[in-house]
């Protein structure tokens, strides 16, 4: 009887092969789950680490010492002003090298110019556009008073937050939705640094170095704004090549509809090269993949020339690296900063060109240029000594005047008095005219020297 | 179209295409045993960011070998997973997908990649640790073989890697179908009770099957950033694994395929902007942009329907975990 109920017992204790598999199997799948969590944890903290700590302002500690009977110590708290907490929505990785690299060097010059002390900002990146309201939300949970948001795509995201947090304030980057145009809550700014000025200076080094009189450009999505920067790019070289030899330019637009891809840009690259036999190249694409395609030509004994974009890029091409257009977004940052630590907050629409931000607004003698130096919002990339001196001066002379308005690309002197025309002939800009903020804000034409249409 | 024409789609196809010729190479051999390595992409992600770092750190054949070793590593993960535990496949690969594509984008992030190099080599100049770009590996054309008319540039002009490539996947398909050891892969695959039986030990040769793919993955990664375009973002192989494993059903699982599917992704990659140029599509470039993501799904519907699967002969036991009792 006994024995009995122990080898019962002892049944129950055994478990089957089979099912301590099973067990394994569980085990194992909830060991891909960790695996999974800890993997997104450490991805999280690893980004967060990057965001400054917070620090607490000390209260500070007054002694007076009166001269009279007796001795006392006061402890008095200085009135110290709040501490801005702003958050940043980022569209791409901080390391993209292009748009969302450049935002986060605007964001820690910000920080840097107002002081660590009084500002402290965190960001958000790789938020997708859909995703956008979510990121905001964690944003105010955290403290921010000021949320920037940098994608086209969260403009409308960003104008419904606006709405919800009326005591709140938002930056929204590259849109046109802000109290101030009137179609968002007067607590939601826009801003914008534009580059078709640059552009256009890029074409201008880019006529006086061809040799092959064929340019081409690598353009990310056909929309107005890589439409106007390529239209400016191909006015400037244009305007180079025909005053040096009396032909009119050719220039080539290859679409890869992506912002971010190096591989598909490497190929565009390429093919404009082979195909067309372009020698400068000019790219919308956020990374230096172009301009590390030119690089590679040059060791090779071609000579292709490509540019910098939104960051300093000439360690990628060295030899390649004609000029570029660079963008510094800290002033337009620290602006919103003054305005919300000041309690000034006023809804604006800020569109920044050569000239905004700088502390010397007028036009320097062209000895004195500061084109190819940091300055401002947006500025050129250092020139190459490769470009014909009289073209350097010329460029340093249309960029100077540019930061009084005094030229502007899109007119007839753009176009060495030539009417504007499109690829159909039909003129856009007549002589006394320049494009104004909408013509440039919604143009789809091309100008007439591109050779392929524009996809729609 | 000129002769150069031909010859410079044709360099910039193979160059394209290796990337998926290196990485479908190893996964035939993981599918020809019964294994499905969907970790693929992961793999070869952790590749690229591994030769990025160890090639700005030391050289090219540290980066290549340091990547080879963590392509074992990683696979090794999906072998005790797959064949040991016997999980789903397709389950376990995909967490090796989200692991790999996580885990590359915090050891390259800025702070913790400046701390690894460092660690690595600490009398690295300060620039080295900012930047996103490591030195390409060089093109070594090959003596006579290069002057060849059109295969010469297509074929002989081009980084060790490229050459590995093709020279791998004509003896990998001669070891399949010409020796023991690749009968004893391909019946491991197509029914591995029987092979149990004639004293296969199924377990090992699944083991080394999914290592092979593993090492492959990475070494296309590898390919992909130190010899194809050497700049480092986030999420770098954009989807180019999968495209790989779509490319093994396209060649029906035979290495010698593999290089004329490698080649007609590349091919479609190469062409699309050239067509442009050339007035084709100008209009609406979509349609070629999308050519290598359909092909994929109509592969992996194929893959998926079990009818159609015998038909395109696909190894037998593919996705599913062998156990001795059943």
């Amino acid at each position: 009887m006994k024995k009995k109920i122990t080898s019962k017992e002892g049944l129950q204790d055994k478990i089957s092969r089979r099912e301590f598999l099973g067990l394994s199997k569980t085990v194992a799948i909830g060991g891909v789950i960790v695996a999974g969590v800890v993997g997104g944890v450490a991805g999280y903290l690893a980004g967060s680490a990057a965001a400054p700590a917070v620090t607490t302002a000390p209260a500070s500690t007054i002694t007076t010492t009166r001269v009279e009977t007796r001795e006392v110590t006061k402890t008095v708290t200085a009135p110290v002003a709040r501490k801005l907490k702003v958050g940043y929505v980022y569209v791409g990785p901080i390391g993209d090298y292009g748009w969302t690299h450049g935002h986060d060097r605007g964001r820690r010059w910000a920080d840097e110019k107002f002081g660590l002390n009084n500002v402290e900002s965190i960001y958000i990146e790789s938020v997708p556009e859909a995703e956008a309201a979510g990121a905001i939300k964690s944003l105010i949970e955290k403290g921010c008073e000021l949320i920037i948001t940098t994608s086209f795509g969260y403009m409308d995201t960003t104008a419904e937050a606006a709405e919800k947090y009326p005591d709140k304030y938002f930056v929204h980057i590259s849109g046109y939705r802000s109290g101030a145009a009137g179609n968002a809550p007067q607590n939601m700014s826009a801003a914008f640094a534009e580059f078709y000025q640059l552009y256009y200076l890029n074409g201008l080094a880019a006529g006086a170095v061809t040799q092959t009189g064929v340019v081409g450009y690598v353009g990310a999505y056909p929309i107005p704004e890589v439409v106007r920067h390529i239209n400016a790019f191909v006015l400037g070289a244009n305007y180079a090549y025909k005053k040096r030899t009396g032909k009119n330019i050719k220039a080539h637009v290859s679409w890869i509809f992506e912002w971010v891809a190096p591989e598909k840009a490497r190929a565009a690259a390429i093919a404009l090269v082979e195909e067309k036999n372009c020698d400068v190249l000019a790219f919308t694409e956020d990374t230096p993949a172009v301009l590390q395609v030119a690089e590679e030509y040059q060791r090779k004994g071609k000579k292709v020339w490509s540019f910098s974009h939104y960051s300093d890029m000439r360690e990628y091409g060295p030899t390649a690296h004609l000029t570029g257009q660079i963008a510094n977004w800290g002033p337009i940052y620290l602006d919103f900063y003054k305005m919300v630590a000041t309690n000034t907050w006023q809804s604006v629409d800020i569109w920044t060109r050569i000239g905004d931000y700088m502390s010397w607004r007028w036009r320097l003698p062209v000895e004195k240029s500061t084109a190819g130096l940091p300055e401002g919002t947006v500025y050129l990339a250092p020139l190459n000594p490769v470009i014909p001196s009289e073209w350097q001066l010329e460029i340093k002379k249309r960029y100077e005047e540019m930061k009084e308005l005094l030229f502007e690309p899109f007119s007839v002197e753009g176009n060495l008095g030539e009417p504007i025309r499109d690829q159909n002939g039909e003129v856009r800009i007549k002589a006394g005219e320049r494009a104004d903020h909408d013509m440039l804000w919604n143009m789809d034409w091309h100008v007439e020297y591109i050779e392929e249409p524009l996809p729609r | 179209m000129s002769i150069e024409w031909i010859e410079q789609v044709l360099q910039l196809t193979v160059q394209m295409g290796t990337v998926y010729l290196i990485a479908s190479l190893g996964e035939i051999y993981a599918e020809r045993s019964g294994v499905l390595n969907l970790g693929l992409e992961g793999i070869m992600i952790m590749g690229a960011a591994i030769s990025f770092i160890f090639t700005v750190a030391y050289n090219h054949l540290i980066a290549i070998l340091v990547a080879a070793v963590v392509g074992i590593l990683m696979s090794l993960i999906l072998a005790v997973m797959t064949v040991h535990l016997r999980l789903n496949q397709v389950i376990v690969g995909l967490a090796l997908t989200l692991l790999g594509i996580g885990l590359s984008g915090v050891i390259t992030s800025p702070g913790i990649r400046e701390k690894i190099l460092l660690t690595l080599n600490p009398n690295l100049p300060e620039k080295m640790l900012t930047i996103q770009q490591a030195e390409k590996l060089l093109e070594i054309p090959i003596p006579l073989l290069s002057q060849i008319p059109i295969l010469g540039r297509a074929l002989f002009n081009h980084n060790v890697l490229v050459y590995f490539s093709l020279i791998t996947a004509f003896s990998m398909w001669f070891i399949l179908f010409k020796t023991r050891a690749g009968l004893v892969i391909r019946s491991v695959g197509e029914n591995p009770s029987m092979a149990d039986t004639l004293g296969v030990n199924v377990f090992l040769v699944r083991y080394i099957t999914v290592i092979i793919s593993g090492l492959f993955a990475s070494l296309a990664g590898a390919y992909f950033f130190i010899g194809f375009h050497p700049f480092w973002r986030e999420g770098v192989t954009a989807g180019r694994g999968f495209i790989a494993i779509a490319l093994v059903i396209l060649a029906t699982w035979n290495p010698l395929r593999a290089i004329l599917g490698a080649y007609l992704f590349g091919g479609i990659e190469t062409l699309q902007y050239r067509l442009q140029l050339l007035g084709l599509g100008a209009q609406s470039p979509y349609f070629l942009a999308m050519l290598p993501y359909i092909i994929t799904i109509i592969a992996l519907i194929l893959i998926s329907t079990e009818s159609l699967r015998k038909k395109i002969g696909a190894p037998a036991s593919l996705g599913i975990p062998y156990s001795r009792e059943e």
